[in-house]
């Protein structure tokens, strides 16, 4: 492991702590108990080596050694009895820290990324969000209740049996010491060469299954270019190496594991060997070496599981290290310390010379200025990568600008807590998202202040009621994922009554006709006149049909306001919005020709 | 697991596998002395009637006995290590390869309904699983029968009373660890349906958090995922409870049965001391008889993680047979038709064609001839039918008999090879491999000369932006490279199928990310290379288009028109429109109507 690496764990290490830390006085009995747990777990040994001495016994009388048997192996149920309470005991104690940490992890990971811009959020495949709240949060707890607990067990156990070993005889506990640095710079050997092998093997493994994803992908051009047998060897060669990588990790265990097996069994027939002399000489009983023989079968069990412990310890510290990648990064977007609250909203919105870009230097939007008056509908004009949407997603605060200002009732956006903005402001998005509950849940999103009155109402409003009442459970239908059992129309019909639920001051609607039928478009139509008139709208729409009766059309090309007015005084201006009206227009008869015919 | 795929390769290494399992079977033999000698050893110990030299003596005797046996072990775990373990790696590895052979033949329609991901799961997952059951599986299989059947025969011949005593209450936990596991795995699946359903809720709110932070719904989500975990903690915790409560079971029935062996034998030892014959229990005996006894804790381990591996393996076996039965819907027929040169004209005649297992149909009776050596624009919007046409001229799909002819044979009749040698294709993805551009560019010949290389790369005009890159024609391209833009992707696809040389060109929406000045470049750079060959451009502008020899109009999978630029200017009313619209979009700035 490089110096770097290192520095980095005990870091990572450090910050795990800090989870252990609440149940520091838990985790102390539970070290205690396992203390006495590994204590009572070595005296049946002892027991047996007694029995067993017995047996051989030529003084006592065969009455004497059967009570005496009989006591010994009472002993050894009330130690039992005591072990497996306390191993009881220990074992809840620690699942429940496990546990505990889990939860924390996990909630901290999932609160955390709630709090995320959604900038940040969209970097991020769900699929990789998912594991680092679901499964990262386990392999943190095995680092305590596994790697940490089972190091100390191992420590524990080694010294405990070291010292049964000096008690019952110095000489041979000696020489089974001096096995152990032969075991331990086997572990050490191994461990190097498993690591490199290890090493070659993922290596392989992941380029032969990149190798694997893009050919697969990609089988079409192969085969079209005849290239079939190259492929074909081209993958025998990579699948020759894994495999060659393959046999190289099996060389390395097959040798290993016999090669302990080896030594630890010299050290036993060591012992053996000197200890029965000692017995022949009369300063040994049979028995105890039996016990000893025992302890130090015992001895060598821990080592080995130290080495298997080890990856777990790298699987946790791998987790931690992806866990607070998430949990460092601060939220792009964030309130300032004075943010106020908007109070007695009017919606009142104003861009002053603003630009914006997503990536340095590229920008989307170039010295934009507009007004939107209360109770204005203003619709926005142009094509893909004018900046329509970003201009709605600013208004939210979903970005902070880089120059000019933003104000909203004639409060610098910045200073406005950003959710009391997005309470105030409702967005209908043109990527409509059901979640897989029922259809008032999904309307009212769980908001219980939502009477069910209101949910109709809404519903009613936008026209989304008619199609909800023929369902079987009306508004307590479920709505399977994503919204699977729901035409696009009625998704959006949905989405529509969502955002007129919250009463919003402000309305935002990004394209959100473009993927409907015309029978929906015409309910939301007639629905849009009527909220047009009550309260503030933004449009970004593809069909210049929607956007006729808007107060004021702003036109946009390459993040430049063009034209800005009335659809009427537009079309007098012959310019882009006149261009663009005609072709749509064009193509509106077009179709209506073709459903003639 | 013993299908015909498995049989071939399993019959391969099976002589591996005998020698393996022998080894496996007689270490688990040998390994059992060692408990006999440490009883023996016992025994010479306790016997006090005996000179001190003779003692020493035999006690050397039995270590050095001890000795040969372990290292007897040793060696031998090593050889079988080595035999079982490489050989199921070694047939992890033929399968491996027999398995890409066979999707390198698949064809389309295979590729269209099967995910990339769900195939890479039978080359990660299955073939693993399957290699686990050939290796470790059988191991422990054989260690389960053999080292456990030794253990008990030995323990049987070493006093058979005390034996039944053991195993019985032994068999008795095993049946009661077969209802509690039925019991427990209850347990687990509700807890893990749990675990499901926290995940699917995280998955469905982050999916939806745009939908959540319009309407600031946060904390009210971050609420409901703590109660949530904490139901889970609780089912966790109970679980837990459960199988702690087993784990304690188990360990007071196997520690009762230590009782009754050591008591039952203390008591047997003490009684036959003295006596002789076979009646004799001695201390040596009692500890060789615990060791056997403390033996059968891997057996058992063993028999209960062999099931488990194999019932895997079945699953996954089943999986991997039904891929590699998995039928070649587009090959040669019997007998095909040996060509040694095709002219390069086309001939498309009343072809109807739907997708198989499919009733759209996409292609409705089309016809229509392309000319060795022209130069010929197929227009149409998304999804009127342009690609099916490429695909069914590369025979990536199967037509019906003389529908399509090339050089006057029936397409179907051609050899696959031959069909696809004659025709170069640039494909509307653009897919190129994470290999350097030059292996890119001569992705057709292996043996390109590197002038060939330049000339295709300038023609396509990527020549400049090649040498920009550090490595130059060296550079490597995708994931673990560089990233190229689309246009650039697109140009060197383009000298890809140029680097062919090939009698048929078709180039499938190929210039659509290049920029209107570039994609003059590579039209004109086509016609001068092209003459005397015959190039199909697909496209769904035209200006891409105008200026060549014929163009072919297809709309909803019909052909709409054929004829020139100027023809169709004056016969065609739906080429008229597409001129019109595309104007006012150029006027516009924009592309996104296609």
């Amino acid at each position: 492991m490089s110096k770097r690496k290192k520095v980095k764990d005990s870091q990572i290490f450090k910050r795990l702590l800090v989870y252990l830390k609440p149940y520091q006085k838990e985790f102390i009995i539970s070290l205690l108990l396992m203390f006495l747990v590994v204590l009572v777990d070595l005296v049946p040994s002892l027991f047996i080596g007694k029995i067993i001495n017995i047996i051989g016994d030529d003084v006592m009388t065969v009455e004497a050694k059967i009570g005496v048997i009989i006591t010994y192996l009472a002993g050894f149920v009330v130690i039992l009895g005591i072990a497996l309470t306390l191993n009881y005991k220990q074992s809840v104690i620690l699942q429940q820290i496990g546990e505990k940490i889990i939860l924390q992890v996990r909630l901290d990971v999932f609160s955390h990324i709630e709090k995320l811009s959604i900038e940040q959020l969209n970097e991020e495949p769900v699929g990789k969000m998912v594991t680092r709240v679901m499964n990262d949060p386990d392999s943190i707890s095995m680092m305590f209740t596994s790697v940490v607990i089972n190091l100390i067990r191992s420590a524990l156990m080694m010294v405990a049996i070291i010292i049964i070993l000096f008690v019952i005889n110095v000489k041979l506990a000696l020489i089974t010491l001096a096995v152990v640095p032969l075991v331990t710079v086997t572990a050490f050997i191994f461990r190097k060469f498993s690591r490199k092998s290890y090493q070659q093997v993922r290596d392989n493994i992941s380029s032969l299954n990149a190798f694997l994803s893009e050919n697969l992908s990609g089988m079409k051009i192969t085969q079209i270019f005849n290239q079939e047998d190259k492929k074909r060897n081209e993958f025998r060669i990579q699948s020759r190496k894994l495999e060659k990588s393959f046999q190289k990790e099996i060389l390395v265990f097959a040798f290993f594991r016999p090669i302990t097996y080896f030594i630890t069994m010299m050290g036993l027939v060591a012992v053996l060997y000197f200890g029965g002399k000692e017995v022949i000489h009369g300063v040994l009983s049979y028995g105890l070496l039996y016990s000893f023989y025992n302890y130090v079968e015992r001895f060598f069990e821990p080592i080995q599981q130290v080495a298997e412990e080890f990856n777990n310890l790298q699987s946790a510290y791998a987790s931690a290290e992806k866990i607070f990648s998430v949990l460092d990064k601060t939220p792009t977007v964030q309130d300032c310390e004075d943010a106020v609250e908007l109070v007695d909203f009017k919606g009142h919105i104003e861009f002053k010379n603003v630009w914006f870009s997503y990536l340095p230097d590229e920008w989307v939007l170039k010295d934009v200025s507009f007004t939107v008056e209360p109770n204005e509908t203003v619709a926005f004009v142009g094509a893909t990568g004018s900046g329509k949407t970003t201009i709605l997603s600013l208004i939210v605060r979903n970005y902070d600008i880089q120059k000019g200002e933003i104000l909203i009732d004639g409060i610098n956006i910045k200073n406005i807590k950003r959710d009391s903005i997005r309470k105030n402001i409702g967005q209908m998005l043109q990527d409509v998202f059901l979640f897989n509950q029922s259809i008032k849940d999904n309307i009212t999103l769980n908001n219980d202040n939502i009477e069910l009155k209101e949910v109709v109402a809404a519903s009613k409003y936008v026209g989304a009621n008619s199609f909800i009442e023929k369902l079987p459970d009306t508004y307590n239908y479920m709505v399977l994922e994503r919204g699977n059992n729901f035409s696009s129309g009625q998704r959006q019909l949905i989405s529509f009554a969502r955002a007129i639920v919250y009463k919003p001051e402000v309305l935002i609607l990004d394209e959100a006709t473009a993927n409907i039928d015309s029978e929906t478009e015409e309910i939301i139509q007639t629905s849009l006149k009527k909220i047009m008139k009550k309260t503030t709208m933004l449009i970004v729409a593809h069909r210049l049909s929607t956007i006729q009766h808007s107060d004021k059309i702003i036109v946009l090309h390459k993040g430049e306001i063009k034209e800005s007015g009335s659809h009427q005084s537009l079309l007098k201006q012959k310019g882009m919005y006149y261009n663009l009206y005609s072709l749509q227009f064009d193509e509106e008869l077009k179709n209506q020709n073709s459903s003639n015919n | 697991m013993f299908s015909k795929h498995f049989r071939k390769i399993l019959l391969k290494y099976s002589i591996f596998f005998i020698i393996g399992i022998a080894i496996l079977i007689y270490i688990d033999y040998v390994q059992l002395d060692v408990a006999m000698y440490l009883g023996k050893i016992i025994d010479l110990l306790e016997e006090k009637n005996i000179v001190i030299s003779v003692q020493e003596e035999k006690l050397v005797e039995y270590i050095v006995t001890i000795i040969k046996v372990v290292l007897v072990v040793s060696v031998g775990r090593i050889l079988w290590r080595l035999f079982l373990f490489i050989t199921s790696r070694r047939i992890e590895f033929e399968l491996r390869n027999k398995m890409f052979n066979h999707a390198t033949k698949l064809s389309q329609d295979f590729y269209s309904h099967e995910k990339v991901g769900g195939m890479m799961t039978y080359f990660i997952n299955d073939l693993s699983a399957v290699r686990m059951a050939f290796g470790p599986g059988i191991m422990m299989l054989i260690d389960s029968i053999f080292l456990g059947g030794f253990a008990i025969y030995r323990m049987f011949k070493l006093n058979v009373n005390m034996s039944l005593l053991a195993i019985i209450p032994m068999f008795g936990l095993i049946v009661a660890m077969i209802f509690i596991n039925q019991s427990m795995r209850r347990q687990f699946k509700i807890r893990q349906e749990k675990f499901h359903d926290l995940s699917d809720f995280t998955q469905e709110n982050f999916s939806g958090i745009s939908v959540i932070k319009a309407y600031v719904r946060e904390a009210y989500e971050i609420n409901t995922f703590s109660r949530r975990s904490e139901e889970l903690y609780d089912m966790n915790i109970k679980f837990f409870k459960k199988s702690i409560w087993v784990q304690i079971l188990t360990t007071i029935a196997i520690n009762a049965v230590i009782l009754l062996i050591i008591g039952y034998g203390a008591i047997l030892a003490i009684n036959t001391k003295g006596l002789i014959g076979d009646a004799v229990f001695t201390a040596g005996d009692l500890s060789t008889y615990i060791a056997y006894f403390f033996t059968l804790t891997w057996p058992a381990m063993a028999l209960a993680r062999f099931l488990s591996i194999f019932s895997q393996a079945q699953a996954s076996a089943k999986r991997l047979n039904d891929f590699l039965d998995s039928e070649i819907m587009v090959k040669d027929i019997a007998n095909p038709t040996l060509v040694s040169s095709l002219k390069p004209s086309i001939e498309v005649k009343n072809l109807t064609f739907a997708y198989p297992n499919n009733d759209i149909t996409v292609l409705d009776s089309i016809s229509f001839d392309i000319n060795a050596g022209e130069m010929v624009g197929i227009l149409g919007k998304t999804g009127s039918g342009k690609t099916t046409i490429v695909d069914l001229l590369l025979r990536v799909y199967n037509v019906p008999n003389d529908t399509i002819s090339l050089g006057g044979y029936d397409i179907m009749k051609l050899p696959i090879k031959k069909v696809r040698e004659e025709i170069g294709y640039v494909p509307q993805d653009n897919f190129l491999f994470s290999d350097t551009i030059s292996n890119n560019i001569a992705f057709a010949y292996d043996n390109l000369s590197d002038d060939e290389i330049i000339n295709a790369a300038k023609l396509s005009d990527i020549y400049g932006n090649i040498l920009e890159f550090k490595e130059g024609f060296n550079t490597i391209l995708g994931e673990r490279g560089v990233t190229v833009s689309g246009g650039q992707k697109q140009r060197i696809s383009i000298a890809r199928a140029i680097a062919k040389n090939p009698e048929i060109l078709i180039l499938d929406d190929s210039v659509s990310a290049v920029d209107t000045k570039t994609e003059e470049t590579i039209i004109k750079n086509l016609y001068e290379l092209r003459k005397g060959k015959t190039t199909i451009f697909i496209a769904h502008r035209i200006s891409t288009v105008k200026n060549m020899d014929k163009i072919i109009i297809i709309d909803q999978g019909k052909i709409v028109d054929i004829g020139t630029h100027k023809e169709l200017l004056k016969k065609s009313t739906f080429y008229q429109d597409i001129v019109k619209h595309q104007t006012l979009e150029e006027m516009m700035g924009g592309r996104e109507n296609e």
